[in-house]
């Protein structure tokens, strides 16, 4: 029962005197508290993602070399991409590199999820391992890779050397095509257990009832996945994929330790070009510009994915 | 109850998230001390004994001389250009700062002119090399005072080469190539940077280029010429070399795989820093013996070098303009400049003409092809005056993917047609 509807019942027919302002219970009200609680953190992303992003939007449209003015100059900075071999070499590379290490790790990580579902000896153990190359920092994995795929020194090639399927080992990180190759691997080793660890989650929240059920009816192994895991998984698919097209699409580290873009640009992406240009290149205006490139594909892919969903939930 | 606790805690979380808030606005600025004090950020030098020596010999000295303590701040390699950069962009920073390559002409607007201290230094020290003025006078200006030359040479193995019956490093690119194929057949093959690296990989390849009488701009600094029939001849010779004499691997390296390759005994010529000998010796002594060093070879136009210089610059929103000139003229002293070279033994080659003979030179004689490629070094973007074009070439490995390409199977035309494209693409908005 509220103080309006108490003073209703009362006897007094005088209006109850309005106390007097008191900041503590104004910042008490629902309302007033709910908005203190939400501004800070909203600041923080004005300040810390907004304004960056508008900055790098202003910094696109002009010639901004690094330590001097900018100078206006509209889209310019886009039409020169347009007209850089290099550029749509990156936009592809980019693109097969998201591809195939997302695909690579939605697979693998899905099968790793149905294994690690089961019920084995040292399950927790062998779940926490598994998150390892997740876990370790990515500069430090990625030095580890550098020595694998080293040819003088690579465990790899001695293997294939010692079993004579090939002498001397391939160049992993020589040969423009395989160098990609390798970083795909790489970039797949790092991301599984992401996919692994929130798939095997989903797969938890599976009703045992619904496989007992399919089961009885005769279902087969293949069946109740087709038919259960499958469609009831799908949604935790969706996010996680989103999740690792973002962060493989934007991918920096591991190209920048392994290769730094080389040989011949074949493994540069959105990020580590941009970097090149901005940094290296002192060209802050043209940097911006190739980072802002991603945003186009991203934002499209993320859209249909939404709309993917909601359409699928209706 | 519960409400007291909800109400209680409300404010509490309130207060803390104000008090977080002011001090962030207000608190943590890291100022620099006006006076009695200034800051001088470097790189970490290759040579550990180098920076010791400026940490606890000569900043020390300094202090007792002047009473001025100086900062050393040291950056880890590949970092400064970032650091600098943000310095720049902030006017925030160190007083002082090494500068590389052609960064004076692209933080030109934050630095202080210091063509009065540059050019008394040169005048008391048997004047500056010609080639270091490519790279330290803006637009008529000494925005930097030079330091030294760390040079790219080429590193051989004296015994490997013996072996095929070579007794002195071939003096043209030609003979090169027939040393390394002799080599590669007995199991040594060569291994020269072709990746994305910082510097062993421009470290050969604009000399190549140039040695063959190409550029990329004529001296007007708006003609591109790279589409000549002099870049096709030095990239038909670059892809012979590549593929007769060279490991695949080196398309992909960076500056740390020749060395790796170099200490584990795969190749048996690269081109790279006095770094190689000066580590095999502290490290691999047996390699360290039979490392021998030379100058590059020569083409039909000539014989040319990477100029990789290091220089000091000031910044010129620091408040201590003064004093850090007064400490850079104090460095460059002979008293106190000379020491700090021997500190690296020959790493660092001098710039300044009176160090010619200095006794450092004599402690590894191996380095003095250092010395010597002096008057013949270039920067990237050479002839054509330094600036941002050159920069945003070097940055975008126009010349050393035009080479990596043609190695890795491109035709020569088709490559100089990508790197023709590129560079007008460049020098369009200069």
């Amino acid at each position: 029962m509220s103080a309006h509807s108490q003073a209703l019942g009362s006897t007094s027919l005088r209006p109850r005197p309005r106390p007097a302002f008191s900041f503590r219970r104004w910042t008490e009200r629902e309302g007033v508290f709910s908005w203190l609680m939400v501004i800070p953190p909203a600041l923080f992303l004005v300040a810390l993602v907004g304004y960056p992003f508008v900055y790098g939007i202003w910094l696109s449209l002009e010639e901004r070399p690094v330590a001097k003015p900018g100078v206006f100059i509209g889209l310019s900075n886009f039409i020169s991409l347009v007209h850089d071999p290099v550029f749509w070499q990156v936009a592809q590379n980019t693109f097969v590199y998201t591809i195939s290490a997302t695909v690579l790790k939605m697979i693998g990580g899905l099968g790793l999820a149905l294994v690690l579902n089961q019920d084995f000896k040292f399950k927790n153990i062998i779940r926490a391992v598994m998150l390892l190359p997740f876990i370790v920092p990515t500069v430090l994995s990625t030095i580890a890779w550098m020595w694998i795929l080293d040819p003088s020194f690579s465990v790899v090639n001695w293997f294939l050397v010692r079993w004579g399927i090939a002498n001397p080992g391939p160049s992993w990180l020589g040969n423009p095509k395989l160098a990609m190759f390798s970083l795909i691997m790489v970039n797949t080793w790092r991301g599984l257990p992401f996919y692994a660890i929130t798939l095997l989650a989903g797969l938890q929240t599976i009703s045992p009832e619904l496989y007992e059920a399919a089961t009885i009816d005769g279902a087969s192994t293949f069946a109740r996945f087709r038919y259960i895991t499958a469609p009831l998984l799908k949604p935790v698919v969706f996010i996680v994929t989103m999740f690792s097209v973002i962060f493989t699409f934007s991918d920096f580290q591991l190209v920048y330790v392994l290769t730094r873009g080389g040989p011949a640009n074949a493994t540069h992406l959105f990020a580590t070009y941009a970097f090149d240009v901005a940094m290296s290149g002192g060209q802050f205006g043209l940097g911006a510009a190739i980072a802002l490139s991603m945003l186009p594909p991203l934002a499209l892919l993320i859209a249909g994915m939404a709309w993917y969903m909601r359409s699928e939930k209706t | 109850m519960a409400n007291i606790i909800r109400s209680a805690s409300r404010r509490d979380v309130l207060k803390i998230a104000s008090l977080a808030g002011a001090g962030a606005a207000f608190g943590g600025h890291a100022g620099y001390a006006a006076d009695k004090k200034i800051s001088f950020m470097h790189e970490s030098s290759f040579i550990p004994a180098y920076d010791d020596f400026m940490k606890k010999t000569l900043v020390p000295e300094y202090a007792k001389a002047v009473g001025v303590d100086v900062d050393y701040q040291l950056i880890s390699v590949g970092s400064l250009q970032t650091r600098v950069a943000t310095a720049a962009e902030t006017g925030n920073g160190p007083d002082i700062t090494a500068v590389y390559f052609s960064w004076p002409f692209l933080f030109d607007d934050k630095l202080l002119d210091v063509s009065d201290i540059a050019e008394a230094i040169g005048k008391k020290n048997g004047g500056w090399y010609d080639s270091i003025k490519e790279s330290a006078i803006v637009n008529g200006k000494w925005k930097a005072v030079p330091f030294g030359n760390v040079g790219q040479l080429m590193n051989w193995r004296s015994d490997w080469f013996g072996e095929v019956g070579i007794k002195d490093f071939p003096d043209t690119w030609d003979g090169l190539l027939e040393a390394g194929i002799k080599l590669k057949k007995a199991g040594h093959p060569f291994g020269f940077e072709l990746g994305h690296g910082f510097g062993d990989n421009h470290g050969w390849l604009y000399p190549l280029l140039w040695s063959y009488g190409a550029h990329e701009v004529e001296p007007d600094g708006k003609t591109v010429v790279i589409d000549s029939d002099e870049t096709a001849r030095a990239i038909d010779y670059a892809r012979k070399l590549f593929q007769q004499t060279m490991l695949e691997d080196c398309l992909g390296w960076t500056d740390v795989n020749n060395n790796k390759a170099w200490m584990s005994e795969q190749i048996s010529c690269t081109n790279n820093a006095e770094s190689i000998l000066w580590f095999a010796k502290k490290q691999f002594p047996d390699i360290g013996k039979v490392t021998q060093q030379s100058l590059n070879p020569q083409g039909p136009k000539g014989r040319f070098h990477i100029l990789a210089p290091w220089n000091h610059a000031i910044y010129n929103f620091s408040a201590n303009q003064q004093a850090a000139k007064d400490f850079l003229v104090w460095l460059m002293d002979p008293k106190q400049v000379e020491r700090w070279y021997s500190s690296a033994d020959s790493y660092y080659a001098p710039f300044l003409k009176a160090y010619d003979n200095a006794p450092f030179w004599s402690v590894e004689p191996r380095n003095l092809p250092y010395r010597d490629s002096l008057s013949t070094s270039h920067l990237p973007g050479w002839p054509a005056p330094i600036g941002r074009p050159q920069t945003e070439s070097v940055a975008k490995y126009v010349v050393v993917d035009m080479f990596a390409k043609a190695c890795s199977g491109k035709s020569t035309k088709e490559v100089i047609a990508d790197a023709a494209a590129q560079l007008k693409q460049i020098y369009k908005t200069a």
